[in-house]
């Protein structure tokens, strides 16, 4: 990883995720007080439009980067023994793209016409 | 007034113990006139200090758990009993008397120092005043070291991660408009240690006896950066 | 045990402005030079130093450097060397602009050149109107030069020792300086440093007295360890008492106070110093205002429950300027005095602040001494510069402004012409084993174990008799007695026995090591002055109250062996412009 990416573009991108994460939460909890879903049909058909789509999955996306930097950042502060470190990063890593992919995997789903 | 201090003398202690002393207090006085009383009583126990007055940077200690400057520390301010220990997360070298060397490497390692390539002018060169207030909060650290010896970043990474006041530093060179090192500067703190270790905690700036805000730098170096990026 | 050695072209000890500067000259030359401090260099007093450094730039009010070394050999009550006084004031100059070029963030103009302001004893035209010649980085001036000074240093790769104290220089049958041993504080091991050259920067000696605007470190250590050495003190006689020291603590409330247009009263609201300086008023120089604020107490004009101080007023200078250009003292006034300045008038009283005096040198910074031909001959190998040094520019007493001057232009100078002793001397002497077995038996004099006086006790009495036997006006009974006491004290040094023998950063045996050299000072500053039958700048004597040019024009010599007063000639010839002859000296 460059010293650019380790260093500024992850601050960058933990800034930016937070912004889009906190919008979203709040537009989020704000469509299900306001038009909660009644069923799963319901919510599958929300889904289904590509924008929101789209939008979800670029919440997984930046919930999971967000996380990725914020848990690199304890490990480097807390992990000292270099093995043990990427051993964690790596289990870390392998989580959340599990995480991601199954994410991806729900929308995609919910999104395809049935 | 009862004053909890800690003792360790690599000569004759295995482990660090605190002692009791009672001091008289007077109107007006300050925690150093406190801890040159207990080395009257005692002249085996050890601490810094010097000007007394706020500007050497030398008898930064930590009292009832907070990094404060010793001779601009009024007692009266402090309850009792006073607890005085090292400043935390450096190793004791004996009583209050810790070593900095990390501290003083973090220091040189930002290039603490003015860097101007153009030929020089034959008088001064030239700064506005509005310049030159850009300086006000950066170049008065007397790096007494209550900032970083605070920092819970600092503790964890004080060999790769330059904490508050070597950053703090870095930003009076970036901020000085006679300074022409601006890319290097802001190259040589690229990377996850040095600079963004920084978790905004601002243990920083609630110690700092000179009223200065290192984390208020930090975040003027990452901006610059992110300016020079794009 | 073996000794550790070390060897240098150069040795420094003390890391104040003068050290640094001169080092910085060294550094850059690619020498090696060893920079020696008993605290980290930024700890150095010249941190302290407040209102700023003179230099005639003429950025606010017309100036030249020809003004301000008439107001020099005039503030100095003409004991001044003028050739060294016209060096430092033609120097100034390119000094203040070196240090710009080095990052020394001075306030600022308008115009975007150097912030000056008016300082005590400045003038136009020789004695005209007020001048402002002081450079200044608000009221941080010393702050930001020696940070700067270091920095640079850091960049130039000095190599430094911090935290070693120097317990004794290192001389050979001939006299000539080889180096010196010091003590590794962190773990109580001494070194050797065999150098070509070494340059004492140790600064002042105020800790001789009890109330001080001198920090814990101004023990006067390369004043006695020449001394020792068997050089000479200079004009000891001619300690400054800063006018504006916190009542009863002693912290300094800097003379650009009064240029930013402060001003002193009395218990009745009175403006005294128009009554003692009608012209120059609260901006006379430091030993007229002191002395005016000395008399008004003690003929019952002082102000407090006491009655033992005056007051300082500020607060019609408004806060904008108030945090402006004063926020150190604004902040100092609020922690030691409880009292903010915009409000309320600060309680001042003189405190003791500034030896004239030291270690005799020539402009070069080469420490000069009577050996054996004349007044002034060269001890090869050593240097002096800074507060320790005397060379003299301030003579009989320093002006504002002139003390950072003294050190920069003076360290420099001295780095200067060790760069050319070095071409000239290529090789190390041969160490003299003599010598270190004599440095080291001062040491180890601290080991004797048993019963017997503590240092605090002789401390404690010892600044107590400087305090009452060496003040501002001294007779002849009360300086008989001080001196009197003071070998009184220097026979209970050899009964002082440490309590605490352990090797890790004994600071108690630091103290023990500092006491006797401050001891020592104490003697050469009550012998010379009660050797002095006369009133002149700081040294004020009410059974001699006149300046006498005819028995006086001349410097004091006071010598270890023996307690031996010796006087020689004051350079009277500028380098390049006419004298200036003795007046009387009004303001």
């Amino acid at each position: 990883m460059s010293r650019q990416a380790s260093g500024l573009r992850a601050w960058v991108l933990q800034r930016i995720s937070a912004a889009y994460i906190g919008l979203y939460i709040i537009y989020a909890t704000g469509h299900f007080i306001i038009n909660p879903p009644q069923s799963h049909a319901d919510w599958k058909a929300w889904v289904a439009d590509p924008l929101v789509a789209f939008a979800l999955s670029l919440f997984f996306a930046l919930l999971l980067v967000h996380a990725w930097v914020g848990i690199r950042d304890v490990l480097i502060d807390y992990v000292k023994p270099i093995m043990a470190r990427v051993a964690l990063l790596t289990l870390f890593g392998l989580g959340f793209l599990g995480c991601g992919l199954w994410a991806a995997k729900v929308i995609f789903l919910a999104a395809m016409p049935s | 007034m009862k004053f909890s201090i800690f003792r360790f003398n690599p000569d004759t202690d295995t482990t660090p113990r605190m002692q009791e002393y009672e001091v008289e207090v007077s109107r007006g006085m300050m925690l150093r006139d406190a801890l040159m009383e207990i080395k009257r009583q005692d002249e085996s126990f050890s601490f810094r200090h010097s000007c007394g007055e706020g500007v050497c940077g030398s008898d930064g200690v930590n009292a009832n758990g907070r990094n404060v400057l010793g001779c601009i520390t009024q007692v009266a301010d402090l309850k009792e009993p006073i607890v005085v220990r090292p400043m935390p997360g450096r190793p004791v070298i004996r009583d209050l008397v810790v070593d900095m060397s990390q501290f003083y490497q973090q220091y040189r390692a930002v290039k603490p120092y003015l860097i101007r390539k153009d030929s020089l002018p034959e008088q001064e060169i030239l700064q506005s005043p509005e310049q030159r207030d850009k300086l006000d909060g950066l170049y008065e650290c007397i790096m007494c070291g209550c900032c970083s010896t605070s920092c819970p970043s600092f503790w964890w990474n004080p060999d790769k991660f330059h904490g508050p006041q070597a950053l703090l530093q870095a930003w009076r060179f970036l901020a000085d408009s006679r300074d022409q090192a601006t890319d290097e500067r802001l190259d040589a703190l690229e990377g996850p240690y040095k600079l963004f270790r920084c978790h905004t905690i601002m243990n920083c700036v609630d110690v700092c006896p000179k009223n200065l805000n290192p984390t208020k730098a930090i975040g003027h170096i990452k901006e610059l950066m992110l300016k020079h990026a794009i | 045990m073996t000794l550790a050695r070390r060897h240098f072209d150069a040795l420094i000890i003390g890391a104040g402005g003068a050290g640094l500067n001169a080092a910085l000259q060294l550094a850059n030359a690619n020498l090696r030079v060893a920079v020696v401090s008993k605290v980290f260099p930024t700890r150095s007093h010249t941190v302290a130093a407040q209102g700023g450094v003179n230099a005639a730039l003429a950025n606010v009010q017309p100036d030249n450097w020809h003004w301000h070394m008439f107001d020099t050999v005039k503030g100095s009550d003409y004991l001044g060397d003028q050739d060294a006084i016209e060096f430092m004031c033609r120097e100034a100059i390119p000094t203040v602009y070196e240090l710009e070029h080095n990052g020394v963030p001075f306030s600022r103009l308008d115009n975007g050149r150097i912030y000056q302001r008016a300082f005590g004893g400045q003038s136009q035209n020789f004695g005209g109107a007020q001048a402002a010649r002081t450079c200044a980085a608000a009221d941080r001036t010393g702050h930001a030069i020696l940070h700067t000074l270091y920095q640079q240093n850091i960049r130039a790769r000095t190599h430094f020792f911090d935290e070693y104290f120097a317990i004794d220089l290192i001389s050979d049958d001939e006299g000539a300086i080889l180096g010196a041993l010091i003590l590794e504080m962190e773990t109580g091991e001494p070194l050797l440093i065999e150098s070509k050259t070494t340059l004492l920067a140790t600064g002042g000696c105020g800790q001789v007295f009890r109330t001080t605007s001198n920090a814990h470190i101004n023990t006067g250590d390369g004043m006695a360890m020449a001394l020792r050495a068997g050089v000479p003190l200079m004009d000891m006689e001619f300690f400054q008492f800063h006018p504006t020291g916190i009542a009863g603590k002693g912290m300094l409330i800097t003379e650009g106070v009064r240029g930013e247009g402060g001003y002193l009263v009395n218990k009745d609201g009175e403006r005294f110093m128009e009554r003692y300086a009608p012209n120059a008023k609260d901006l006379a120089s430091r030993d007229v205002v002191s002395r005016a604020i000395v008399t008004e107490v003690k003929e019952g004009r002082g102000v407090g429950p006491n009655a033992d101080h005056v007051l300082l007023k500020v607060d019609h200078l408004g806060e904008d300027i108030v945090s402006k250009r004063l926020p150190g003292i604004r902040e100092s006034s609020k922690i030691f005095a409880g009292i903010d300045p915009v409000v309320e008038p600060i309680p001042v009283f003189p405190t003791a602040h500034y030896v004239m005096g030291g270690i005799p040198t020539d402009r070069y910074g080469r420490v000069v001494a009577p050996i054996q031909k004349g007044p002034e001959e060269v001890v090869p190998g050593l240097y002096a510069a800074g507060e320790c040094a005397c060379v003299s520019v301030h003579g009989a007493n320093r002006l504002g402004g002139n003390s950072l001057l003294d050190i920069l232009v003076f360290g420099r100078a001295a780095g200067q012409d060790i760069i050319k002793y070095l071409d000239e001397n290529p090789n190390h002497r041969p160490m003299s084993e003599a010598g270190v077995e004599k440095a080291v038996a001062r040491l180890n004099r601290w080991d004797k174990r048993g019963e017997g006086l503590s240092v605090r006790e002789v401390r404690d009495e010892f600044r107590k008799v400087m305090e009452d036997h060496a003040g501002v006006f001294r007779t002849d009974e009360i300086m008989s007695e001080g001196v009197a006491k003071v070998k009184e004290i220097r026979a209970k040094l050899a009964d002082v026995r440490l309590t605490d023998h352990s090797s890790v950063f004994n600071t108690a045996r630091v103290e023990a090591l500092e006491l006797e050299n401050m001891v020592d000072i104490g003697m050469s500053i009550v012998l010379s002055a009660l050797e002095r039958k006369e009133s002149r700048g700081a040294h004020s004597r009410p059974d001699y109250p006149e300046r006498d040019d005819n028995n006086w024009l001349k410097h004091s010599l006071y010598t270890l062996e023996g307690d031996q007063m010796d006087f020689k000639p004051v350079h009277t010839k500028p380098l390049t412009v006419e004298p200036f002859p003795p007046k009387p000296r009004v303001y």
